[in-house]
């Protein structure tokens, strides 16, 4: 996965992207893979978050709308709320971080990822950004 | 645009993360957060906090000044010594701020306000001081000095290593002036600090107060920013206004309820600002006290924040005035003002976290032990 990573910088932070992915103005990155997105907080998120300590993570099983909040990321410096990008059902969760939260901040798209929800509307997927536009949307909020 | 402090070009060189805190652009983090409370609780940190107020307060009525702004009589601290922790109050027994004052001299005393009211509090001395006709010069040093703060339980060692073993013999709370460390001419050295660790605090004129931050971090001090020096204090149970206290008394308790310092409101003292209200306060009964939380193991990583409330079953009981993880324990923890008949140590409370309810232990300051050096 590392192969696709490409470096940016806007307004003196520099955070990774992985091309291959598509990714949301609210900062989650998502891979879709045979049906199911798996997703996660962008590598500039977990930069603006800084030391992650905390996950709370959906159920699975669970139906999520587009846009609902189903997961929060703690870190010492505030609350964030990660909202799912598609429609579906929580598949599988990242128990992991439950006792490794900083994963989030080590390796964000890859043993960071947070849940994965098998799609119901595929044509959800076209709201998504790709990585240049996710670039523009960084770019807007700290202009 | 914020304030920036006199040593922002060091800090960026050596990878500063800088954020605003109270008007002022302040190195927030170096190398995380949590490494650099570890760094202060298990060895050495050093930090800048110039972004907090320093006055100098002379003349012949400066004292008297200080006696009436003042909850503790601090004409009885010596010279060459802070004086305990003590409170300015409004008319209404609510925290302007916490202070330690410093007496230079019989009628000369250094104030360090806290960063946020840094200005009110240059003007509430001078008006005060106008008022009672008091012959007192005030004079901002904040643009003269900056202000370090090295802390944690080998502050000693890296004074020591730097030459400064003749410091090591400062009772906590005491202070020197014009002395020299690493070959590098300081204005003031205390025995004080706000982490609960032992450690020194250093005024010193801005190229001095920067050579010195650079010879602490080659004898082993790691810099620390100001978030960590928030954590840092919510685990020690030191209070900060905007959180614990403030002036509004829709928002705050008054004083009595801050259970601040030992002896920090002296019963036996009169003609301070704010004392009718103080006593009235006090013999109605303390409604809310503050107390310190910590997360149990199940809800180790929620972490409470300001504002949330607590809960007896359905019963709202208080709420939490400043929140983070300690990376010492492993938990949430917090400090929080709980209505009095609740406030049993030891017992468990639960805590409104986004509308889920997490479990903690009410307990008593600090928060995690303190002075635990690594070998």
């Amino acid at each position: 996965m590392a192969s696709d990573l490409l470096e940016v910088e806007v307004a003196g932070i520099k955070f990774k992207l992985d091309k291959s992915l598509k990714y949301t103005e609210s900062d989650e990155w998502v891979r879709v893979e045979g049906g199911v997105a798996t997703v996660g907080i962008t590598d500039f998120a977990q930069k603006e978050l800084k030391d992650i300590v905390g996950v709370e993570l959906p159920e699975v099983g669970a139906a999520v709308k587009a846009g609902d909040t189903v997961a929060t990321v703690e870190s010492i410096k505030a609350t964030a709320e990660i909202y799912s990008p598609v429609s579906g059902e929580i598949v599988e969760v990242n128990e992991k971080l439950l006792d490794a939260p900083e994963t989030i901040n080590e390796d964000p798209y890859g043993e960071g990822w947070i849940f994965k929800v098998r799609i119901s509307d595929p044509s959800e997927l076209d709201k998504l950004l790709d990585f240049q536009s996710y670039i523009e949307s960084v770019k807007k909020r700290k202009s | 645009m914020p304030r920036r402090v006199l040593l922002e070009d060091l800090h960026a060189s050596l990878g500063a993360v800088f954020g605003e805190f109270a008007g002022w652009s302040v190195p927030m983090s170096y190398e995380g957060t949590l490494k650099e409370h570890m760094a202060v609780r298990r060895e050495a940190g050093i930090f800048d906090i110039s972004h907090m107020g320093r006055m100098l307060v002379s003349g012949e009525g400066s004292t008297e000044l200080l006696e009436r702004i003042y909850t503790k009589r601090v004409s009885k601290t010596k010279v060459g010594f802070m004086s305990g922790p003590t409170l300015a109050l409004n008319e209404h027994a609510r925290v302007r701020d916490d202070e330690m004052p410093y007496r230079l001299g019989e009628d000369e005393w250094l104030i360090v306000p806290n960063a946020a009211v840094a200005d009110s509090m240059l003007s509430y001395f001078r008006e005060t001081a106008e008022s009672l006709g008091l012959e007192v010069r005030i004079e901002d040093l904040r643009s003269k000095y900056a202000l370090l703060a090295l802390q944690g339980p080998k502050a000693a060692d890296i004074v020591e290593a730097l030459g400064g073993g003749d410091l090591l013999g400062l009772k906590p709370l005491q202070f020197v002036r014009g002395v020299e460390l690493a070959g590098v001419k300081l204005e003031l050295v205390s025995r004080s600090g706000w982490t609960g660790e032992d450690g020194f605090e250093i005024l010193a004129e801005p190229q001095a107060a920067r050579a010195l931050f650079s010879k602490a971090l080659e004898a082993g001090a790691k810099p620390a920013g100001i978030a960590a020096r928030d954590t840092l204090r919510i685990e020690a149970g030191f209070v900060l206004g905007g959180h614990e206290y403030g002036e509004d008394p829709k928002k705050w308790p008054c004083a009595v309820s801050l259970r601040y310092g030992l002896g920090a409101i002296d019963w036996g003292k009169s003609g301070f600002v704010g004392e009718d209200a103080l006593r009235a306060c006090r013999r109605e009964g303390v409604r809310w006290i503050r107390i310190g939380l910590v997360m149990k193991k199940k809800y180790a990583r929620m972490i409470p924040r300001q504002g949330y409330r607590l809960y007896v079953d359905d019963v709202d009981v208080g709420w939490v005035t400043s929140g983070t993880y300690s990376p010492v324990i492993g938990r949430g923890v917090a400090q929080a003002y709980i209505d009095s008949r609740y406030a049993y140590i030891g017992d468990s409370i639960e805590i409104d976290i986004r509308g889920k309810r997490g479990e903690a232990k009410i307990q008593e300051f600090p928060l995690v032990p303190l002075g635990v050096k690594t070998a």
